[in-house]
């Protein structure tokens, strides 16, 4: 299959396309508005075609682990034109581009279809389409990123996310808290995002190039070997600076402050951007450079960070009382997952889980938004958040009951669903690690305890707002019976038949049984096989070649892999992985049915009483309600202790010296110059030139002016001088 | 012989009534000696064998010209030391020596002249022989008519815009 | 003895007296006293100047013309005098300054 940029590009260029024509569309109200939002929605399904194709092809067409299509063009080249600083601007498309493509696309097109439902009535469709202008955006510049092949394009997508995201929290801009919030995300995702800027430029400078193939290539070549930077070794510098992008954008542990923050925006907006994609494109990041991970000894701390992640939101989602922000929390933990995941090794089960996580979070947050919808508060006049003001919906709401259910179960971990696939693999792998060194233990200790805290407080969030007694009546009876409606259930509906774990793996552990069968492979995992970490000695050919004149080159790597049942690890390792990940898995389901069967013990039957535990711990509860203080650390520590002093500090300094000296110095300097010139001026040109000239004319006038005196004698004597002196000549 | 010494007498009657003219302080002994001065210049023509332009500058000249410039000076009162110098009541002299001089040698001029032009006839001549003298009037009537003829007639017109100019610049009763 | 040049040099001397007259005296008419002799002194060095090297009276036409013309010069100028005379009522030749700038 010959692809050429024209049937990848509409991928990016068609909701970037939606988003311009409605910039000036959805502004005007009315019907060109319901224009505006249905073009968002057409432009989004289209791309979802497009992806649907590649998805296709790659899966069902040429199978190869490492088949890749590698397009570029030149963006621009400092060394003109020898290659040596050039920055080349392409399109990547790898197995686990395809796989991500689809993801994004479609979890995209239903949460668009979800919010004309939901943004129905914010004012005409979002203040008359602003929220789908900023999402037809933000779609695009995911999916830019998703199909970029350098880091340069992966930085400008990002960076054009952070913005949307910002957009799109601050969507309720009227509220001071909304602006806050959506200022705090974009502040702390920048501050991964600077040390991001630095990584890439530390790699440019000692490869010459960002894009991920010629990375790839300079790893396999060893020119990491022995460089350092600042005494770190380069792969390290260059790993830690990168991966604190993740950090920053995946809510990662020391700047996650900004998730919970974020629920201020419009339920969908928090599906699309704070659940599946723009979160997942941080550890989308990470998978890109891995073997830049490994290389730089990154694994454990990388592990650690995902390990303190998903073990501390989960601690303080277990005390959330707001619908949405419990799921906030969750979504960190889980992103703490996939990170603790790229931090183990298991490349497989990260991109896995984070494909699946996307999915059923974006679920929960939809059907969640449905919830909020349906209770209205009179009073107030706002949507009821609050889970103790919630109880015994599922007699009202039987569509988002089912569809929350099937996600929580995924969430949970609980066997068959797409969720206990991916994170029990995750925690096998761990596991794995764990048995080779003692430090590992650790990090997997962290993933477990998450994984018991996620059932538990999944399953409380949904026993305190569907079952049990409606704890406010008013509320409760004023919620509408929910019907069938399409653009509402149905979304729910086809993301929650996702979450079954048939579609990704066919047996409990994920080893292999058949999902697809192919003449050449026999029977294998589809997923499995498909996605593995790049292995960088197939790159050393594919470096940076002369381009010869043209600009774009096409690098298909034609090889075929077959799929390794060991997995490259040889017969006894290869026994031993599948001897832990047995126990891993065995370990995740009681985990998982514990945490169900206590969060059922304490809330659905009524039986413990989670008073007796707050009582207990109650200044542990304290710190988790308030975050573990994280946000009073920023606040107060680095903001108003250092930042705001500094800022005084540069202030003065500006206003007090450079404003007094040098600006209001210059002014002086400038009007001395300025009295120069006037006695230049007064003097050479007014005086010497202007009235000089004046006072020639009238000397001259004086002599001149006896010629014409009138007397006729005295022009005769000239007449006859003049007569003589040409006689004379002569 | 006779041509040396007429020639002297108009050269000395020329330049003399020239200098004179331009220096005597008088405005009308200036016109008188420039009536001396054109005597002389029409015996300096006779000197030189044109006749007809001696005659002319007689006629034209000094009995014309210089007779305008007199009325002209007195018509402007030109001059002031002439009412007193010899005023109504003293007795007009005759005229000093100085006058006669001047008077006599101009007669003398005139006379020379025409007999210079008369000459040829004071020879006897046989009956039936015209007299041999030539006079250039023949000559300077048929070169006007032949050869300058546009000349003629252009002076001709010249002479009526003189006469019409002077008439009209000078007509009386023109307001300012 | 009589030849060319004396009556070039009694043309010469006629010149430089009528040149005189008209640059020095300050009466109009005077000045066109000096006007006729110069006229003169021209007439006469064409006349001159027919006697001893061209022989077929172009010069004495050309001198009778001199008279001709002089005659009207005269008679013009004279009104113009009497004109003069009559707005300005003076003949001075300083008088006559409307060109003066």
């Amino acid at each position: 299959m010959d692809y050429t940029i024209s049937s990848v590009a509409p991928i990016v260029l068609l909701p970037f396309f939606a988003f311009v024509i409605n910039a000036f569309l959805a502004r005007k109200g009315g019907k060109a508005t319901v224009a505006a939002v249905f073009l968002a929605c057409a432009s989004i399904a289209g791309s979802s075609i497009y992806a649907l194709k590649i998805f296709k092809d790659f899966v069902f067409g040429n199978y190869a682990a490492d088949y890749y299509i590698h397009k570029v063009f030149t963006w621009f080249d400092l060394n003109g034109g020898g290659q040596e600083f050039a920055v080349n601007m392409g399109i990547y498309i790898d197995n686990m581009t395809a796989v991500m493509l689809v993801m994004v696309t479609v979890v995209a097109t239903m949460i668009h279809i979800f919010s004309t439902y939901y943004m129905h009535h914010d004012m005409n469709y979002g203040r008359n389409g602003r929220f789908f202008v900023y999402m037809s955006l933000f779609t695009s510049a995911m999916l830019g990123l998703v199909l970029s092949d350098n880091l340069f394009s992966v930085f400008i997508f990002w960076e054009l996310m952070g913005f949307c995201s910002y957009s799109l929290i601050g969507h309720y801009y009227e509220k001071e808290k909304t602006g806050n919030a959506s200022i705090k995300a974009f502040m702390t995702t920048r501050i991964g995002d600077v040390f991001f800027l630095l990584g890439i430029v530390a790699l440019w400078t000692h490869i010459g190039s960002v894009s991920f193939v010629d990375l790839y290539a300079a790893i396999a070549n060893g020119a990491f070997s022995g460089v350092t930077v600042l005494g770190i070794p380069l792969a390290t510098f260059c790993a830690v600076c990168i991966f604190l992008g993740t950090i920053g954008k995946s809510a990662q542990f020391p700047l996650n402050v900004w998730l919970p923050d974020a629920m201020n925006g419009p339920t969908p907006c928090s599906a699309l951007i704070h659940a599946a994609t723009m979160v997942a494109a941080g550890v989308y990041l990470s998978l890109r450079i891995y073997p830049l991970i490994e290389l730089g000894n990154l694994n454990y701390f990388v592990a650690c960070i995902g390990g303190i992640t998903a073990l501390g939101a989960a601690t303080i989602a277990l005390v959330q009382t707001d619908f949405k922000a419990v799921l906030a929390f969750s979504t960190i933990s889980q992103l703490g997952y996939m990170v603790l995941g790229v931090g183990v090794g298991s490349y497989n089960a990260a991109f896995m889980h984070l494909i699946t996580h996307a999915i059923f979070k974006a679920c929960l947050f939809l059907a969640a938004g449905s919830v909020i919808h349906s209770l209205h508060d009179h009073h107030t006049h706002e949507h009821v958040q609050e889970m103790p003001r919630m109880g015994g919906l599922r007699h009202k709401m039987k569509f988002t009951w089912f569809a929350m259910w099937c996600c929580t179960l995924a969430i949970a971990g609980v066997p068959f669903f797409s969720g206990f696939v991916s994170k029990d693999r995750i925690l096998g792998d761990a596991l794995v690690m764990a048995t080779h060194s003692p430090k590992w233990i650790i990090p997997t200790a962290l993933g477990f305890i998450g994984a018991f805290l996620t059932a538990f407080y999944m399953c409380r969030m949904m026993f305190l707002a569907f079952h049990g007694k409606p704890r406010d009546k008013e509320v409760y009876d004023h919620c509408h019976e929910e019907h069938f409606s399409w653009n509402r259930n149905l979304p729910l509906l086809f993301l929650s038949v996702f979450t079954l774990g048939i579609w990704f793996s066919g047996s409990l552990t994920g080893q292999g049984v058949v999902k697809v069968a192919d003449a050449h492979h026999g029977k294998y995992e589809w997923f499995q096989t498909l996605i593995q970490k790049p292995v960088v000695s197939k790159f050393t050919t594919m470096q940076r070649e002369d381009f010869s004149g043209m600009d774009t080159r096409v690098k298909n790597s034609a090889e075929k892999s077959h799929y390794d049942h060991n997995h490259g690890l040889n017969e006894e390792e290869a026994h031993h992985v599948h001897h832990v990940h047995k126990i891993g898995a065995i370990a995740s389901i009681f985990i998982a049915l514990g945490g169900i069967f206590v969060a059922a013990m304490m809330y659905l039957w009524n039986k413990w009483n989670p008073g007796f535990w707050v009582n207990t711990f109650n200044r542990y509860y304290r710190t988790l309600q308030n975050k573990y203080y994280m946000d009073d650390l920023y606040i107060k520590g680095f903001i108003q202790g250092l930042l705001i002093p500094f800022n005084n500090l540069l202030s003065r300094f500006d206003m007090g010296f450079y404003d007094k000296y040098v600006v209001d110095g210059w002014a002086v300097v400038v009007r001395y110059l300025m009295n120069v010139s006037k006695w230049f001026d007064n003097l050479f040109v007014d005086t010497i030139m202007v009235d000089g000239t004046g006072a020639s004319v009238r000397f001259f006038n004086v002599i001149l002016r006896t010629i014409q005196s009138g007397k006729i004698q005295f022009y005769i004597i000239m007449i006859i001088l003049v007569i003589f002196g040409y006689i004379l000549a002569l | 012989m006779f041509l040396n010494i007429m020639f002297l007498l108009a050269a000395g009657a020329t330049i003399g009534g020239s200098f004179l003219t331009a220096t005597s302080k008088n405005l009308m002994h200036a016109c008188i000696y420039l009536l001396l001065t054109l005597f002389g210049v029409s015996g300096l023509y006779a000197t030189l064998g044109a006749d007809f332009l001696a005659a002319t500058q007689l006629v034209v000249y000094a009995g014309g010209v210089v007779i305008l410039m007199l009325f002209a000076i007195m018509l402007t009162g030109g001059v002031r030391e002439f009412v007193n110098k010899f005023g109504i009541d003293k007795v007009a002299s005759m005229g000093t020596v100085k006058t006669y001089s001047i008077a006599g040698f101009m007669v003398v001029i005139m006379s020379f002249v025409i007999m210079k032009i008369l000459a040829p006839i004071f020879k006897s001549y046989a009956p039936g022989e015209l007299p041999g003298f030539s006079t250039t009037v023949e000559k300077i009537g048929t070169l006007l008519i032949t050869d300058h003829v546009l000349a003629f007639e252009i002076s001709s017109i010249l002479l009526l815009g003189a006469l019409v100019g002077a008439a009209v610049i000078s007509r009386p009763g023109r307001t300012r | 003895m009589i030849s060319l040049p004396s009556y070039l040099i009694i043309s010469f001397c006629l010149f430089i007296a009528g040149l005189t007259v008209m640059i020095a005296r300050k009466n109009i008419i005077a000045m066109l006293l000096g006007i006729e002799l110069i006229l003169n002194a021209a007439a006469l060095n064409f006349a001159a100047y027919t006697r001893f090297i061209n022989q077929n009276l172009d010069g004495h036409l050309m001198s009778l013309f001199i008279i001709v013309i002089a005659a009207a010069e005269a008679a013009v100028g004279l009104a113009i005098v009497i004109r003069f005379f009559q707005i300005k009522e003076s003949i001075h030749i300083d008088d006559a300054t409307e060109l003066q700038s």
